[in-house]
């Protein structure tokens, strides 16, 4: 991506970067449209504005119609193979099914079982896929000691196996931001993309994710609710249902949403086959997705990957509401802070010092 | 007489409507809570051990002990059968200077004590001179090798409290009940307890071309 047609506006904060320009891309003169070299169509206006003669409209119209006959003639024909059937009956009803949150158990199973047999049927390997729903009496929260953390990044690398990330874009959904002693928590300032030898004298380590907040602005803004809170305080997104307007990614005040800006790929030797329709199953081109807590691991009572890679200790998991937890004891005898805490967000991430 | 009659309506009209906003507006969609805290105060007391225990047990093939130190009580990685080198008197039923003569096969000769100083620490501040086999405390009593936990907190004490509530150390595997952690020497070793600087495990060389 050169700068020049730079698609996004980013705030200049001083990170190193020198140009002088404006949003518009414009060095020199007004940001009016009429001074602009080339416009570059974006977004709907690829599809919807174009010119379009009647002949043309209708040539398209008839060749999509064709689409869809040929998949419904596929699932009918007597001549096609059992299995292209059985695909085109699956990839019939996974189009046309409903979102998950409203599903009930045996809905969630049969989707699940569809997804898992159409792996099968593409692949010719098994995979094992669960619905399991939130615990009754289970809470998750987690916490981050910020003087035990030594900048090793294990966590982010157990997380990227663990969750079948894309290895093409490196998507990590933890960041661990290195921050200068004395100079309390400026991000702005912090670098989350350091590669020298840790912990640098002088600095700390505090990681972020996505905080699971209890009260999460990104489900009120999603306009088609693909995105919710489960009772365990799990914020979760259902990668069928989201159609990437990247709303919850804007509302997110503490970057805790990624975006599937192309297909993710996943060699196929270093998928993560044990895996959960809420988490961490391989998904698609212009989704979010994000952190989940492992919900593949913790609904079956396993801490998550970050909490078992991290070979400081720093990072604690565990369940709000035993008052004998971990967890439980840090929030009542450590000093703990959360991020952001005025935005009344309530964020079950919190951070706390020896 | 129809002025009256529109006063009254009006009138009716604010106070029906403010007494719906006091009746709406403090009660949340889904929460009655006001804070995360009051949520988690309010919803524990319903909490019992019993309703999570149906979850599958993650600590099975690993060899632990139960302790119980404080008010806690969790188990901790058993460590005597984790000693390549266990049981000592294997080897220290003769004495030192037998041991430390010409001809004999070396051993511990990879141990480089960088624990305190010279003045505060050496071999003998923890391990018992007398009987190999077992830990001895500052005032000599004798501590198990798997209980060297109490060695560590004669000194450590502030850690100590951070292990014994869960804030220093590792949960095992799970965060279902029982509660089973990492004890002292399972992360640090203990001739050398400092934690070694290295490189972090990766790098994102494509966040660094997103941002140049």
């Amino acid at each position: 991506m050169s700068k020049e047609n730079k698609k996004w506006f980013s705030l200049n904060l001083g990170s190193g970067k020198s140009s002088q320009k404006c949003g518009c891309g414009n060095e020199k003169g007004s940001c009016s449209s009429e001074n602009k070299p080339q416009e570059h169509k974006d977004g709907f206006q690829q599809v919807f504005d174009v010119q379009m003669s009647r002949r043309t409209a209708f040539k398209k119209l008839t060749a999509s119609l064709m689409i869809g006959a040929g998949a419904v003639s596929t699932s009918c024909s007597m001549f096609s193979g059992d299995e292209s059937k059985e695909k085109a009956q699956i990839d019939w009803e996974e189009q046309f099914k409903g979102n998950y949150k409203l599903m009930s158990d045996e809905e969630k199973e049969a989707t699940v079982n569809r997804l898992v047999r159409s792996y099968e049927l593409r692949t010719g390997k098994t995979i094992s896929m669960s619905s399991t729903n939130a615990n009754e009496n289970v809470l998750f929260g987690y916490a981050f000691n910020i003087s035990k953390c030594q900048g090793y990044m294990d966590c982010v690398n157990a997380c990227v196996e663990e969750n079948n990330q894309d290895r093409s874009t490196q998507m990590q959904y933890i960041r661990i931001h290195e921050m200068e002693d004395g100079k309390g928590f400026n991000f702005n300032e912090a670098d989350d993309n350091y590669y020298h030898e840790v912990p640098a004298a002088g600095h700390f380590y505090m990681g972020t994710q996505c905080f699971h907040c209890d009260n999460p602005p990104c489900v009120d803004v999603c306009p088609v609710q693909a995105t919710w809170r489960e009772e365990d305080g799990l914020v979760v997104i259902d990668y069928d249902w989201c159609v990437g307007c990247r709303y919850c990614m804007a509302a997110c005040p503490y970057d805790g949403r990624r975006f599937n800006w192309k297909t993710p790929e996943v060699p196929e030797e270093e998928i993560n086959k044990n895996q959960h329709y809420l988490g961490n199953r391989l998904r698609k081109k212009g989704v979010m997705e994000k952190c989940t807590f492992c919900v593949q691991r913790s609904r079956a009572g396993k801490n998550p990957a970050c909490v078992e890679a991290c070979p400081t200790g720093a990072r604690i998991f565990g369940n709000l509401l035993d008052p004998e937890s971990e967890i439980r004891w840090v929030l009542e005898n450590k000093k703990v802070f959360r991020l952001k805490e005025d935005l009344g967000t309530e964020p079950k991430f919190w951070y706390f010092m020896d | 007489m129809s002025n009256n009659n529109i006063y009254i309506s009006k009138s009716s009209f604010w106070l029906i409507s403010v007494i719906l906003i006091i009746s709406f507006s403090c009660k949340h969609e889904k929460d009655e809570y006001h804070t995360i805290t009051d949520k988690i105060e309010a919803e524990s007391k319903k909490y019992h051990h019993d309703s999570i225990m149906g979850l599958e047990n993650h600590l099975e093939g690993l060899k632990m002990i139960e302790i119980s130190e404080g008010g806690h009580t969790f188990l901790i990685p058993e460590r005597k059968s984790a000693i390549t080198s266990y049981s000592c008197l294997e080897c220290h039923s003769t004495s030192l200077k037998e041991l430390k003569s010409e001809g004999t096969k070396k051993a511990h000769w990879d141990i480089q004590l960088a624990h305190a100083n010279e003045n505060t620490m050496n071999c003998a501040t923890c391990h018992n001179g007398n009987d190999m086999n077992q830990l001895q405390s500052l005032t000599g009593n004798q501590i198990d090798f798997n209980n060297s936990y109490l060695l560590c907190s004669q000194c450590h004490s502030k850690q100590f409290e951070d292990w014994k509530g869960g804030a220093h150390g590792k949960r095992i595997n799970s965060w279902t009940p029982p509660r089973a952690s990492m004890s002292c020497v399972n992360c640090h070793n203990p001739h050398q307890p400092h934690f070694e600087s290295r490189w972090p495990s990766r790098y994102n060389t494509e966040k660094v071309k997103e941002r140049q």
